[in-house]
């Protein structure tokens, strides 16, 4: 994805992240696991960029790079124009204030011995937000209130809460020092319907109203769909297919995403060829010494798509544009009207590293 | 109310339980049948009874449970009266079970092969040579492309899709007259999930089982089921054939809510307003409101509801445990005003 035309809050370039498995005998090469593969993507100011994959595609990864809780391999991500991935220390920890994470996990997220209030003032201390008791604690309330808990229950602990409840805690400890993007991974995932829907109005509000940027990760479409301003649909660490999110949902582009707007949006009982149309997304273990499609360039999906043609078996799929803001990386667009391949010179991808498969 | 003979029928069930907080009843007078051949959805959220209404099923109880009130008739026979010998003997032979989480529910250090030798060894008397060809015969019906690697295969080996697939082929080992699957697709991401809720169907409709499929997603349950019953509670508190449900809509505030809860489907952002969230939470078992369970949460309530217990209201195959059931079909915007 390219920035749009006002300076983007947040811009990521050509990420990659590799992971050495654990394993392999003595002296042996070690195995590398791309889990990111030249991701770029931007988030606007006050908007919401949903990034959509299964489990395994690299969307967690890309949260925590994000988040600078994993330096990335190569690549960029510029915050507001400076250069995170060239800061440490105490240069990246002044600037951590500005974006915040809201985890999938609420009961693992929140330390348990921990009251409410000190969870929520624990952030405001470590940036020294609101010097003296007082002002703290009147800070602390207002957060609480405004992720819909109460000032009362600032001495509770996170084991009297719900799920709901936790997530609030959770959000209130992430908006405390007034961050300008908030990262969620999953954060409706392990609550109930009811709940999910109170904490989607939450971020939602918190968009409209505070003027947050937020990356929403998840694998639940509608509530996707519902959230993005733009979706950026992850398949095995490469982004397939991105665009504003009612482009891509209701005219997807890429077979993955048809498959999984397919399921999301069809109410059709469920068929036998339903169930062709979608094998399995992984064969039982992989094989050390054979390569998949992705590990020699080719499509990721290769393995999964009802409509490869040949090229799909030679070329690596390059990144096609609409010109409007959708991007789609796969073959099956050449020759579209008003479909156009992006800098050819970037396709493929350097094949320095062995890469294993990501299940 | 089900769809020709009925095969189980579950009468005015309560199950008691001992817990520190005090005595609850997760499963509250319960009462449901399933027809044979038949695929009723169960759905609730967390805490609503749904999983322990399943277990009932199979004559497991947690622990502290008293003796469950009321009956379970499998063809005829009550299951709650009959011996411990005789009831395992239908459990795995005429009922079985498909569990939420595969990679907790299989054993780690025996191969598939093995476990599945298991259930027939068991339960029949066949000789192993037969048994081997029903194993890789089964794993083939739950679309598995190489039965013979899978069943030589240690769960860890497996996909989260092929250890949920291996599930079901031992779930049917035994040609199960009715098939409990609780929340079975939750683990898996969502093409993998369509996968699944694909095969259950295909099984069901070529084997002619019945399937009591309980879940928290009304989209998989609206893909499978026949009928829907809706728990909040411990309760039942709305029963429907499938189509009306999702289409003419639930009658139960609850259901209504639930349905709202969820973008589902509609071409609906967040700039439209916010979604029709539920208020509050479901309340803990052992501290429930006078009247509706749902009351304090619902829009329609009145003093009415606070203080008396709903009765039952019928209409056509489906039922509602309300005073005050919604009568305008969906079709209205499905976001607050």
């Amino acid at each position: 994805m390219r920035p749009d035309t006002s300076s983007p809050l947040l811009l990521a370039e050509g990420l990659v992240r590799d992971f050495e498995l654990p394993g392999g005998a003595l002296f042996s090469r070690k195995k590398i696991l791309r889990a990111v593969s030249e991701v770029s993507f931007s988030i606007g100011r006050r908007e919401v960029l949903g990034l959509v994959g299964e489990s395994g595609s690299g969307k967690t990864t890309i949260g925590r790079l994000v988040m600078r809780l994993l330096p990335p391999t190569r690549g960029r991500i510029l915050f507001d124009g400076i250069d995170l991935t060239a800061l440490s220390g105490g240069a990246l920890r002044s600037h951590r204030r500005r974006f915040q994470m809201v985890f999938q996990d609420p009961y693992a997220s929140l330390n348990p011995r921990m009251r409410v209030r000190e969870i929520v003032e624990e952030p405001l201390a470590v940036h020294g937000i609101e010097h003296g008791k007082a002002a703290r604690r009147e800070r602390v309330a207002h957060l609480l209130e405004r992720v819909g808990l109460s000032a009362r229950d600032m001495e509770r602990l996170p084991r009297e809460f719900s799920g709901g409840g936790r997530q609030r805690i959770g959000i209130a400890r992430a908006i405390a020092c007034g961050p300008e993007l908030l990262v969620a991974d999953e954060p409706i995932a392990s609550l109930d319907l009811s709940m999910g829907a109170q904490i989607i109005n939450l971020f939602s509000s918190l968009v409209e109203t505070e003027g947050m940027s937020l990356l929403f990760i998840s694998h639940d479409i509608p509530v996707v769909r519902y959230l993005s301003d733009r979706v950026a649909v992850l398949y095995r660490g490469s982004v397939v297919e991105s665009g504003p999110t009612e482009k891509v949902f209701s005219s997807p582009r890429h077979p993955y995403t048809r498959l999984l707007t397919e399921g999301a949006f069809s109410s059709e009982p469920a068929t036998p060829q339903g169930e062709l149309r979608s094998p399995d997304s992984s064969a039982p273990t992989v094989s050390a010494g054979s390569l998949s499609a992705r590990e020699v360039g080719l499509c990721a999906f290769l393995p999964r798509c009802g409509e490869a043609r040949p090229e799909c078996r030679i070329l690596p799929p390059p990144l096609y544009s609409d010109g409007e803001g959708g991007e789609a990386l796969c073959h099956l667009l050449q020759g579209e009207i008003a479909w156009l391949p992006l800098h050819p010179s970037n396709q493929g991808r350097p094949s320095d590293v062995p890469i294993a498969s990501s299940r | 109310m089900g769809g020709g003979e009925t095969l189980l029928c579950v009468d005015n069930l309560t199950v008691t339980l001992a817990t520190r907080e005090g005595t609850i009843e997760p499963v509250k007078e319960v009462s449901f049948s399933v027809g044979r051949g038949e695929a009723v959805g169960l759905v609730g959220e967390s805490g609503s009874g749904k999983t322990l209404m399943g277990l009932s099923l199979l004559g497991l109880f947690p622990p502290g449970a008293k003796p469950p009130k009321g009956r379970i008739l499998f063809e005829g026979s009550d299951l709650l009266s009959l011996s411990p010998s005789r009831l395992r003997e239908i459990r795995g032979q005429k009922i079985s079970m498909v569990f939420q989480e595969p990679q907790s529910a299989l054993n780690p250090v025996l191969t598939v092969a093995t476990q599945m030798e298991e259930i027939y060894k068991s339960h029949t008397a066949l000789p192993s040579s037969e048994i081997r060809g029903r194993i890789l015969e089964r794993l083939r019906e739950a679309g598995l492309p190489d039965p013979l690697t899978v069943s030589r295969s240690y769960p860890h080996q497996l996909s989260g899709g092929m250890r949920q697939r291996v599930m079901i082929a031992m779930a049917l080992a035994l040609d199960p007259l009715l098939v409990i699957a609780d929340e079975p697709t939750t683990a898996l991401d969502p093409t993998v999930a369509l996968q699944i809720l694909a095969l259950l169907s295909r099984i069901r409709k070529s084997s002619g089982q019945s399937l009591l499929f309980i879940s928290h997603d009304l989209s998989h349950v609206r893909r499978v089921s026949d009928r829907v019953l809706l728990m909040y509670a411990g309760r039942i508190v709305e029963e429907s054939r499938s189509p009306i449900f999702f289409s003419t809509g639930p009658r139960h505030p609850y259901g209504r809510a639930l349905l709202a809860s969820r973008p589902e489907g509609a071409t609906l952002t967040r700039k439209d307003g916010p979604l029709a969230a539920i208020g509050g939470q479901v309340p803990p078992l052992w501290d429930l409101p006078e009247g509706c369970s749902f009351a304090p949460r619902c829009e329609r309530a009145d003093d009415l509801c606070r203080s008396v217990l709903p009765p039952w209201k019928s209409e056509g195959e489906g039922r509602v445990f309300c005073h005050h059931p919604v009568d305008t079909p969906l079709g209205a915007p499905v976001h607050a005003a």
